[in-house]
């Protein structure tokens, strides 16, 4: 209770500083600098994992590249692909839903504040684990395949061939002991074990938060869209993650220990590898695009002002796919030796897949149907998301056919397929995110006229890349090789991809100087700059530490929205007053109760705890000698000792309000 | 999908006097426990999975689990542990009902148990390597029943660690408090799930695995 | 899982004890079914036997000594759904490996 305040006088809205410091940002428990940590570390692997394309692009910019070598072309697709999923698009998606999950849903923080910094710092230190990979990882050649041309000397190893190079599936047996010795895969299995403890972590706290910790008369259907996505991704994660972590004991073990699980040659069976890895990798790919689709459905309705058509719609559709996306792992294996009535039955139901997806999309073009649309940076974001996702989608659906998917199956149509959803639609849906709620984190406006170059260098750059990947692939291209002959006239049509790698580059540039320029020069944003409909709007830009002063009482759905507008007779939408003002009654009117501001204590637990996991990973790769054992140890006493510390940590107040809880535990006994 | 919501919903009004905040009115760390519980279903399913998958999948070797589980051995450790859940349940009540030194023998009691269970599976891991000479890279079906059982262990040892912590916190404190009270109740819904899966373990891997 | 069934009263202390031996003896009746089996071919009814008795201490454990019984209906309801979508993606999983052993 040391941190218990009064809520502070009306003129003093800030709080004594001991909130910041180097320190305070390690022991933070605060969601809001948990968030933007989070997003910052997904930021800088976004651009590792885009120089590992463009290094890609460099090597096919014409037929017969000599520019990487077999070994690190192999390398670079595989942590490209294990970046931008695990390092780029998962962190960034908690970034979003730390950051604003307790401000949309009215609350002080999220449900488990110290266990959200716990996945924090475990998410941190699970990355640099994975990349500790480029010092510590070796590849040795593969049994019986010495002498190859094109494939590994140990004593011409560099630097980029000693990563990780199975694929970010690390299909078996290629990921195993025999055909991927060395240490380097073995970074990828532990560092995605770790990073899947990260995200079981946050996804608990993420629905008790959505359950138990919303505004009064925050209703389920009153939620926004970005929150049900939030809760949705969050029970897709709880429910997956846990089938990958068993795959990847397995596969650990299978090179540490010799367990004979996936080596065909020891009676194991390849196929249960698949099974295991898709039960997680098609659920996996709704948690990438879900939290897109639910900043979208909050930028599409602010823009086009008029409220979101069919919500309800929205909402359940999205529930859908997350529930169908259980359900057609196996199409992911059509070319594997599955009987008839099982490609037959998962080409059904990945077909369904489409319908809730096409409920979603209507209802975005309905939305934005007879609307005053207004295009800025967010918008341009929101509309591309709508345009790409939708080819991402279309191709998708012809994966569902089987004899079709046959003939798609490791071309350059698939990776124009995922790309198309994952970065047209995923990643442009970041990017509406990041320029939308940009003034909600700093108090000032991205420049608009940055904002539209990077959008339509990006967007440019993006189809220039991608599309030509459609036609490729149809030609017969196939995925991960690293070189093709000229006779294939591939040629001109990759020099046009490499050429729209770099525009997007050029893009992230764009971005990137504007982000940095618009932090300390925008034009200060005020209350409500984009005439916003959610109640994380309703409270000062940047947003201050304990969020809500007092604690909004929600009594409609876009509970703003009807703060400053009125229906008139012919059911026009007319402006009350201007949003500071509304905001500053609210304090009369008594709709916003009083409370005094509890916020929990910062701790040293999370990260001392979250440190003992990396120790333990390496200690089971060098387990054969002391030194690894020794490692094992040490981590195991101080995650465990961490974790008794902060089991008797003193009690502190989860949550405002949170004091309740000792009365209703004795009720409840 | 919408009444379940509507139903839930009016469950929240009923318990509208929840401070400031709309809930379902289920204690937080209890539903965060709960929900993890249900995710550790899709974790020993995904290990009973491969068990059943590779159990007859000799390759040749001459050992192979089924054949040499000893089942009146196995069905007293069960036992031990099914009567784990029984001391734990008491020590539950007897927080409940302000008994704090029957909360510590009832803890101490479960630990115990729990710690003979584990010098079970010990004894028993021995004897499948040194007498049987099955280890865990034997054949698919070795390795995953060491996968499985074992990962069930360190379940069960991360229990006992747990149970110690709680009756050291008692001992020194005098007593658990009410907010301790919870992480009782916690620890024991932990300890309660990990018997379950073991009764499923039992059943599919030792019992029916064994036919 | 009625609204009364969570305001009944916790079992005592007997009636703990009282579970725990029922529970003791169906675990009894399982070793037994395993020996029958093997003294006489049960013809493949020890399966089903085995597996419902199994399911009846998984019951009662998450319904007596886990509470749920007396907990919010909304917990039982993810708790099940865990267990209902573990039960079916990896019988799908495992039926299709022994389809696979069956066509081989």
């Amino acid at each position: 209770m040391t941190a218990t305040a009064e809520r502070p006088s009306k003129t003093i809205f800030r709080r004594p500083e001991t909130t910041e410091g180097f320190w305070s940002w390690i022991t933070t428990v605060d969601h809001k600098k948990i968030g933007i940590m989070y997003g910052y570390a997904a930021f800088v692997f976004f651009i590792i994992g885009g120089l590992e394309a463009l290094l890609l692009r460099i090597q096919l910019a014409g037929p017969n590249g000599d520019f990487l070598t077999a070994a690190e072309y192999n390398a670079m697709f595989s942590t490209h692909g294990l970046t931008m999923i695990f390092l780029f698009v998962m962190p960034v998606s908690a970034a979003f839903m730390n950051y604003l999950l307790p401000l949309m849903v009215g609350a002080r923080d999220v449900a488990f504040p110290r266990m959200n910094a716990l996945s924090w710092w475990i998410f941190l230190f699970g990355a640099l684990f994975t990349y500790s990979v480029i010092f510590f990882g070796d590849v040795t050649p593969p049994l019986g395949v010495e002498g190859v041309p094109g494939n590994i000397d140990p004593s011409e190893q560099t630097l980029l061939g000693g990563l990780p190079d199975g694929g970010w599936f690390l299909y078996q047996p290629n990921a195993g002991p025999d055909f991927s010795p060395g240490t380097a895969v073995d970074f990828a299995l532990l560092g995605l074990q770790i990073l899947g403890i990260a995200s079981l972590i946050s996804s608990v706290n993420f629905i008790v938060t959505v359950f138990n910790m919303r505004a009064k008369g925050m209703r389920l259907l009153r939620m926004p869209v970005f929150i049900w996505m939030t809760l949705v991704v969050a029970f897709l994660l709880l429910f997956s993650l846990p089938i990958i972590a068993v795959a990847l004991f397995m596969g650990t073990f299978d090179r540490a220990f010799g367990t004979l699980f996936f080596q065909a040659a020891g009676g194991g069976d390849p196929i249960l590898w698949q099974h295991l890895f898709w039960l997680f990798g098609h659920p996996e790919v709704y948690i990438l695009i879900l939290p897109a689709m639910g900043i979208v459905s909050e930028v599409l309705p602010v823009f086009s002002r008029k409220p979101l058509f069919g919500y309800a719609a929205i909402v359940f559709a999205g529930g859908g796919i997350a529930f169908l996306g259980f359900g057609v792992w196996a199409h992911h294996m059509f070319a594997s030796a599955l009987t008839p009535v099982a490609q037959a039955a998962f080409g059904l139901s990945t077909m369904t897949i489409a319908i809730p997806t096409g409920i979603k999309i209507f209802n975005w073009l309905a939305t934005m149907w007879g609307g005053r649309i207004r295009f800025t940076t967010p918008m341009l974001f929101a509309i591309g998301f709508v345009a790409m996702f939708v080819i991402g989608g279309l191709s998708g659906v012809t994966h569902s056919v089987v004899p079709s998917d046959w003939q798609q199956t490791d071309t350059y149509y698939i990776v124009a397929h995922f790309h198309y959803v994952l970065f047209g639609g995923s990643i442009f849906g970041i990017f509406a995110g990041l320029y939308y709620w940009f003034p909600k984190l700093t108090g000032r406006m991205m420049n608009e006229a940055l904002g539209k170059t990077h959008f339509w260098i990006q967007f440019i750059g993006f189809n220039l890349t991608f599309a030509p990947m459609h036609w490729l692939g149809l030609q017969g291209m196939v995925r991960r090789t690293w070189r093709y002959a000229p006779e294939t006239n591939f040629g001109p049509w990759n020099l046009a991809v490499t050429i729209g790698a770099f525009t997007i580059a050029l893009g992230i540039l764009v971005f990137m100087f504007n982000w940095t320029w618009s932090k300390r020069k925008g034009v200060p944003s005020g209350l409500d700059p984009w005439d916003a409909r959610t109640i994380e709007w309703t409270i000062p830009n940047p947003t201050p530490h304990y969020n809500f002063a007092d604690n909004p009482h929600v009594t409609s759905l876009d509970h703003f929205w009807h703060m400053k507008y009125d229906e008139d007779d012919e059911g026009r939408a007319v402006r009350k007053d201007n949003a500071d003002e509304i905001v500053a009654q609210l304090d009369y009117d008594g709709k916003n109760p009083k409370a005094p501001i509890h916020l929990p204590n910062p701790s040293y637990f999370p990260i001392l705890m979250a440190a003992g996991l990396p120790l333990i990973a390496y200690g089971i790769i060098y387990h054969q000698g002391l030194a690894g054992k020794l490692l094992i140890a040490i981590g195991a006493v101080i995650t465990i000792g961490s974790l008794l510390g902060w089991g008797m940590e003193p009690l502190e107040e989860p949550h405002d309000g949170g004091g309740d809880h000792a009365e209703e535990m004795a009720e409840a006994h | 999908m919408a009444d379940v919501i509507e139903a839930a919903e009016t469950h929240a009004e009923d318990h509208g006097g929840h401070g400031e905040h709309e809930s379902f009115g289920i204690d937080n760390r209890k539903l965060g426990m709960w929900l993890f519980l249900s995710s550790e279903f899709l974790f020993f399913g995904a290990l009973i999975t491969n068990y059943m998958v590779y159990g007859n999948d000799t390759f040749g070797a001459t050992v192979v689990p089924r054949e040499i589980y000893d089942i009146p051995f196995t069905s007293v450790s069960s036992f031990v542990l099914l009567m784990s859940s029984l001391t734990m349940v008491l020590a539950h009540h007897s927080l409940a009902t302000g008994d704090q030194n029957g909360t510590r023998t009832w803890l101490l009691a479960t630990a115990l148990l729990g710690s003979i269970f584990l010098g079970g599976q010990v004894f028993e891991f021995y004897e499948f390597i040194n007498v049987y000479g099955m280890t865990l890279t034997t054949n698919p079906a070795s390795s995953a029943f060491f996968m499985l059982t074992g990962f069930h262990g360190v379940h069960v040892a991360i229990g006992v660690i747990m149970l110690m912590s709680l009756f050291g916190m008692s001992r020194r404190q005098g007593g658990l408090s009410e907010g301790h009270g919870m992480n009782l109740e916690l620890v024991g819904l932990y300890w309660h799930f990990v018997d379950i899966i073991w009764i499923v373990i039992f059943t599919i891997v030792y019992l029916l695995g064994a036919v | 899982m009625t609204d009364e069934a969570h305001h009944a009263p916790h079992p005592t202390t007997g009636q703990y004890v009282k579970i725990a031996i029922v529970l003791a003896v169906v675990t009894a009746v399982e070793v037994a079914l395993f020996y029958i089996d093997e003294a006489v071919d049960m013809a493949g009814w020890d399966g089903p036997l085995l597996i419902i008795l199994s399911f009846f201490k998984f019951v009662v454990v998450i319904g007596w000594f886990m509470h749920l019984r007396f907990e919010k209906p909304l917990l039982s309801r993810f708790f099940a759904g865990g267990f209902i979508l573990a039960l079916s993606l990896y019988g799908i999983v495992v039926g299709s490996f022994l389809v696979g052993l069956i066509t081989r």
